[in-house]
């Protein structure tokens, strides 16, 4: 594979991941776009006014009108193309769709509890009672299991020092912080197992608090989860302070 | 206005914008956490008595008062150096009266460490204390000065009681946010 | 008349008043400069000892490897990584460029470009150079502790950078030292600003200076305004490690907190934001003119390009939160940075349209000077576009804390600011030394150093694109980046190219300033203040205080009949 290829992304597997990277091309087109104009400035003027080329220069202090003109046309291409463009863009992705946070009330949404530590990620799932921070809560230990073609909204904190919940394969990721809850939804439409990292610096073995992410069909997540919930049933100790982080899940 | 004039008077300026934004992240900061916090102060927490604090802020401002007239009357260098005096014992008498809150609060069972609240309390008091030290430092080489005599003295009597004032002005604001409201 | 004013002072004559303790505005630039370049050393070796941990994890460091990491057999150990880019990032940034731009150029371009004998208060300027020094010390002293130096980051994030996360005294003493350097740099604007503002020649108006000083001039008010903010910053820090307030401590693991660490990372921004613009304006200035000087040409719309400068000065204190956009902050105000931000690229067009068309029908010298500052347009059109996608809030929930945040900032700062840093350094160096730098191995320097850092630094956008984050000490234990080895190693190679290049740099100067053949005046033929005096300038610059007639790029004037294709500041403007 050549070295474009491989620089790419990993495989986008959310169904929105595709606003992110379409707006990764469009910058990118544009960026380029501007770029080659200034190398063609750059090297083309570099080489054609070189003083063996050109002897006299053009004695100009680059405010007659046309000049004036001139840079006014790039600024306000710049201003149309970039500024205008591609913050309108981010925001109705942002509005219309990374902001709408799923609504549990109202549509199938797997909720998920997310405690961050040095260097651990845990899981927690409401279990059979549908309550967060009961006995009954499916834990588990930088292990995520999500439903194919669901929306997954997870409520995230952490223990210690933040840290940073990075899913490359849906092109997301939110901070944990200690004291707050942040939030952040998407949803996995191809079963597989993906790799979860911890995307900000969190102490010397910050480049190991990776976790997996096991995106399953909906029989086999059906599966998982009621083994589980049946484990955590017979082994949820509620007296054990290491275990019993989950918090009320409010919206 | 002379150019040496303009010119300590630009310094000084420059000087009072960098304490001002220093000050200002510092209430930014608390202005945060005062937004963000349920109760202020925390439950549990017993008032503070506002005793040394307005004790504090009057002399602060009465130091003031006197080193405007340490400029005022720099014609009479006797009057001067006095008044100058006054304003340093003042001056002392308010690091004074802030050690003795800081061991109020310690007393009331108030610790450093007991929390955001008192944070802010010591956290705040102490950075402004040494400003305040800094003050004195230069209340004290200008009494040097205008026993040794030098060269613009006007201007140096104006930067340094610029810089007291800032102090003052620092405290008030600090007393009317942490204390009063 | 009072200490700065453009007195006469006499020469000092003892060693130590005059290299020391000095006094003079261009010892204290040459004072920072070594300081700035010895630091710079430092940095790089940091930086190849990251590069080779990254490309060849588990493999000693070649050569010395065993001497520093004897327990290790060589390998670079995962708590020393840590410290390794902390103190990377931390001495590059405030111990290697803004010495070098900041406190060197400033001192010595400011006073002579705008024709004063010396900086407003020289007194003021000897302590902020000592500040700094003591800074540096401090900073070095940590880097010998037995727990080791910071660990956390140069943005040090609390909660990891409180005791919680980083219990040695590293730590702590990062933060004395940027609180050190933070006196020193505040020194420093405090005295360019007033310079500026005061000491102009007679008949200087702000738009007769060069774009040099108007770089550093904008430079020094952002210092004033944001570096105190810093300083609150890390005294709150201190005094949460050191006192056990808790003004940044919050979550289980802190036992009586209830603070905000978040509200660290604002504060940072406020300070950090202006902090990059703070060591890129410097350098914009001095391309902008040398980029006219050496096309023998005026300045293409420098009206323009100073506003343009000033426009950015301006909106940069209002982005800074394009930093934390993964903290969540209120829609309203993730929407607003992501405007204001994206806003910037107007001036910064602006700039580079005026850029082009300094050149353009120009009569181009490629002297060293010129090189640097052509391939600062280049590198910096790829820093600053590089931005865009950074700045867009959804792009950058994928790029945040990856290498391409890392690519762009090395881009902008370790490869524009620092071209423009040698561009300074090559054309200022025969006015301060009084001697030539060797042309063809600043050539050298440039074209090496040129596909070096290319190397590097697209090399990184790559594999940030590719989704590999920043700050791992073994990006490998991801079987998906496990494809990315490859282009990791090339980045390596690239950046080992780019070491030695400078080594080239290093022996120039090192022999220029010994064996270099004798500058005249003027050796560049331009027309500002600092080439009317003697090559170096005598102690007071100035025996007679210039008056200024004319703007500073008055070159290619056809008008002229003097046999020079330019004039000074001090001639009245030909007219035709
Ligand atoms: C000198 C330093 C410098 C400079 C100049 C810049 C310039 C810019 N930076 Fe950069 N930035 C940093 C240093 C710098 N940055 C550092 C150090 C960090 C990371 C710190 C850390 O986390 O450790 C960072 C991080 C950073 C982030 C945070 C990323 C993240 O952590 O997720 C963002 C986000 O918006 C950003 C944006 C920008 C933008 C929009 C500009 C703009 O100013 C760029 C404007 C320029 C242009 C847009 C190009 C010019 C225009 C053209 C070429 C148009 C065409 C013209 C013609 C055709 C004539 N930067
Ligand atoms: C202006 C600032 C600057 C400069 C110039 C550089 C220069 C370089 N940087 Fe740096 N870098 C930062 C600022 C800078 N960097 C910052 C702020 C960070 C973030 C830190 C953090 O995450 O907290 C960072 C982080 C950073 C990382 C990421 C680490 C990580 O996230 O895990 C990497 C990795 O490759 C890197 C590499 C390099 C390389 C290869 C160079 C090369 O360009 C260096 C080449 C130069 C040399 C090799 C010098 C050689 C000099 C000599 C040989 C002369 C010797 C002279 C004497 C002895 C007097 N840098
Ligand atoms: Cu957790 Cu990095
Ligand atoms: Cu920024």
């Amino acid at each position: 594979m050549n070295w474009f290829t491989l620089s790419m992304p990993p495989k986008d597997i959310s169904t929105n991941g595709h606003l992110i990277d379409g707006l990764w091309n469009y910058t990118t087109a544009l960026c380029i776009f501007y770029f080659v104009l200034v190398c063609i400035g750059l090297f083309g003027f570099s080489f054609l006014y070189s003083r063996k080329r050109h002897k006299t220069p053009y004695y100009t202090y680059g405010n007659k009108k046309q000049h004036i003109i001139a840079t006014a046309v790039i600024g306000a291409a710049v201003f149309l193309t970039i500024d205008l463009n591609i913050t309108r863009l981010a925001s109705n992705d942002l509005l219309n769709t990374f902001w709408k946070y799923p609504d549990p009330a109202t549509e199938k949404v797997l909720r998920v509890e997310v405690l961050a530590q040095q260097w651990m990620w845990s899981f927690r799932y409401a279990g059979e009672d549908g309550q967060f921070a009961t006995a009954d809560d499916v834990v588990t230990n930088n292990d995520l299991r999500v439903p194919v073609g669901t929306k997954v909204l997870f409520h995230l904190t952490s223990k210690d020092v933040i840290h940073s919940f990075f899913v490359p394969n849906v092109r997301m990721k939110v901070d944990t912080i200690p004291g707050r809850v942040t939030r952040i939804w998407w949803d996995a439409n191809v079963p597989g197992t993906y790799d979860i990292a911890c995307a900000e610096m969190c102490g010397n073995p910050h480049y190991l608090m990776k976790a997996a992410l096991t995106v399953y069909t909906e029989e086999d997540f059906q599966k998982w989860m009621k083994t589980s919930e049946a484990m955590a049933k017979n082994t949820n100790d509620p007296d054990n302070k290491n275990l019993a982080w989950g918090w009320k899940w409010e919206i | 206005m002379r150019r040496s004039e303009i010119q300590h008077g630009l310094g000084m300026t420059m000087v009072l914008i960098s304490g001002t934004m220093l000050f200002a992240t510092l209430l930014m900061g608390y202005a945060i956490y005062r937004t963000s916090a349920t109760a202020w102060p925390p439950v549990g927490t017993n008032p503070i008595s506002l005793g040394f604090p307005i004790l504090s802020t009057l002399t602060i401002v009465l130091s003031s008062y006197f080193m405007r007239k340490v400029r005022m009357e720099s014609g009479d260098l006797k009057k001067a150096k006095m008044n100058l005096d006054t304003t340093l014992v003042l001056g002392f008498l308010f690091m004074g009266l802030q050690t003795l809150f800081w061991n109020e609060l310690k007393n009331s069972g108030l610790l450093v460490s007991s929390g955001i609240f008192s944070s802010v309390l010591y956290g705040f008091t102490w950075i402004h204390a040494a400003h305040v030290v800094m003050g004195l430092m230069s209340l004290l080489w200008l009494r040097f000065v205008l026993k040794t005599g030098t060269r613009n003295l006007d201007v140096k009597v104006l930067n340094v009681e610029k810089f007291w004032h800032f102090l003052g002005v620092i405290w008030i604001i600090m007393f009317l946010t942490l204390f009063v409201l | 008349m009072s200490g700065g004013f453009n007195e006469i002072h006499p020469e000092p004559t003892t060693f130590w008043s005059k290299y020391i303790i000095s006094f003079d505005h261009k010892v204290i630039a040459k004072q920072f400069l070594w300081y700035g370049i010895f630091f710079l050393g430092l940095g790089g070796m940091m930086a190849l000892l990251i590069r080779w941990t990254l490309a060849y994890p588990g493999v000693p460091f070649p050569l010395l490897g065993n001497l520093m990491f004897p327990d290790s057999a060589g390998v670079v150990p995962p708590d020393t990584y840590a410290m390794l880019f902390t103190m990377h990032g931390t001495i590059m940034i405030f111990y290697a460029i803004t010495p070098i731009l900041i406190g060197a150029f400033g001192n010595f371009c400011i006073p002579l470009m705008i024709g004063a004998r010396d900086m407003a208060f020289p007194m003021l300027n000897m302590l902020s150079f000592w500040f700094a020094f003591l800074s540096g010390v401090v900073l070095l002293i940590s880097l010998g502790l037995p727990l080791g130096a910071a660990a956390g980051g140069w943005t040090s994030y609390p909660t990891l950078s409180t005791i919680i996360g980083q219990p040695g005294l590293g730590q702590t003493l990062w933060s004395l030292a940027i609180f050190l350097f933070g006196v020193s740099s505040t020194m420093g604007a405090v005295n360019y600003v007033t310079t500026v503002i005061t000491l102009r020649a007679p008949g200087m108006g702000y738009f007769d200076m060069p774009l040099t000083v108007w770089g550093l001039w904008l430079t020094a008010i952002l210092n004033a305004i944001f570096v105190p903010v810093l300083g609150a910053g890390v005294i709150l820090l201190m005094l949460d490690r050191v006192f056990g307030t808790t003004f940044f401590l919050a979550g289980a693991s802190a036992t009586s907190g209830n603070g905000d660490p978040v509200l660290f990372q604002h504060v940072f921004w406020i300070f950090g934001h202006p902090e990059v613009y703070i060591l890129i304006l410097p350098a914009w200035g001095i391309v902008s003119d040398l980029l006219s000087f050496f096309s023998r040409k005026p300045a293409f719309g420098a009206k323009a390009t100073a506003l343009a400068m000033t426009a950015v000065t301006i909106l940069s204190t209002l982005v800074y939160g394009h930093h934390m956009f993964t903290t969540q902050m209120s829609p309203l105000l993730t929407q607003s940075f992501m405007t204001l931000t994206m806003t910037i690229s107007i001036p910064s067009a602006i700039f580079f349209a005026n850029w082009l068309g300094t050149i353009w029908k120009g009569s181009i010298r490629f002297d060293s000077p010129m090189l640097f500052s052509l391939g600062v347009v280049f590198v910096f059109g790829l820093g600053g576009l590089t931005g865009l996608h950074l700045g867009t809030v959804t792009t950058d929930l994928y790029l945040h804390d990856t290498y391409f945040v890392v690519g762009h900032f090395h881009y902008t700062m370790a490869a524009s600011v620092l071209l423009g840093g040698y561009a300074g350094i090559y054309f200022w160096f025969p006015k301060m030394f009084g001697r030539m730098m060797h042309e063809g191995m600043a050539k050298i320097h440039f074209w090496g150093s040129m596909i070096g850092l290319n190397g590097i630094f697209f090399g990184m956008l790559m594999v940030g694109y590719g989704g590999m984050h920043r700050r791992i000490y073994n990006p490998f234990v991801y079987e998906s980046l496990q494809r990315l080895i490859p282009i990791n190693t090339f980045i390596t190679i690239s950046a080992i190219v780019m070491g030695l290049f400078q080594i080239v740099f290093v022996i120039n100067f090192l022999y220029s300033l010994k064996k270099g053949p004798k500058a005249t005046q003027n050796p560049w033929e331009v027309g500002t203040l600092e080439w009317t005096i003697p090559s170096p300038p005598v102690h007071h610059n100035y025996d007679v205080i210039p008056v200024v007639k004319c703007g500073p790029h008055e070159l290619g004037n056809p008008n002229l009949k003097t046999g020079r294709d330019f004039q000074y500041q001090t001639e009245e403007l030909v007219q035709g």
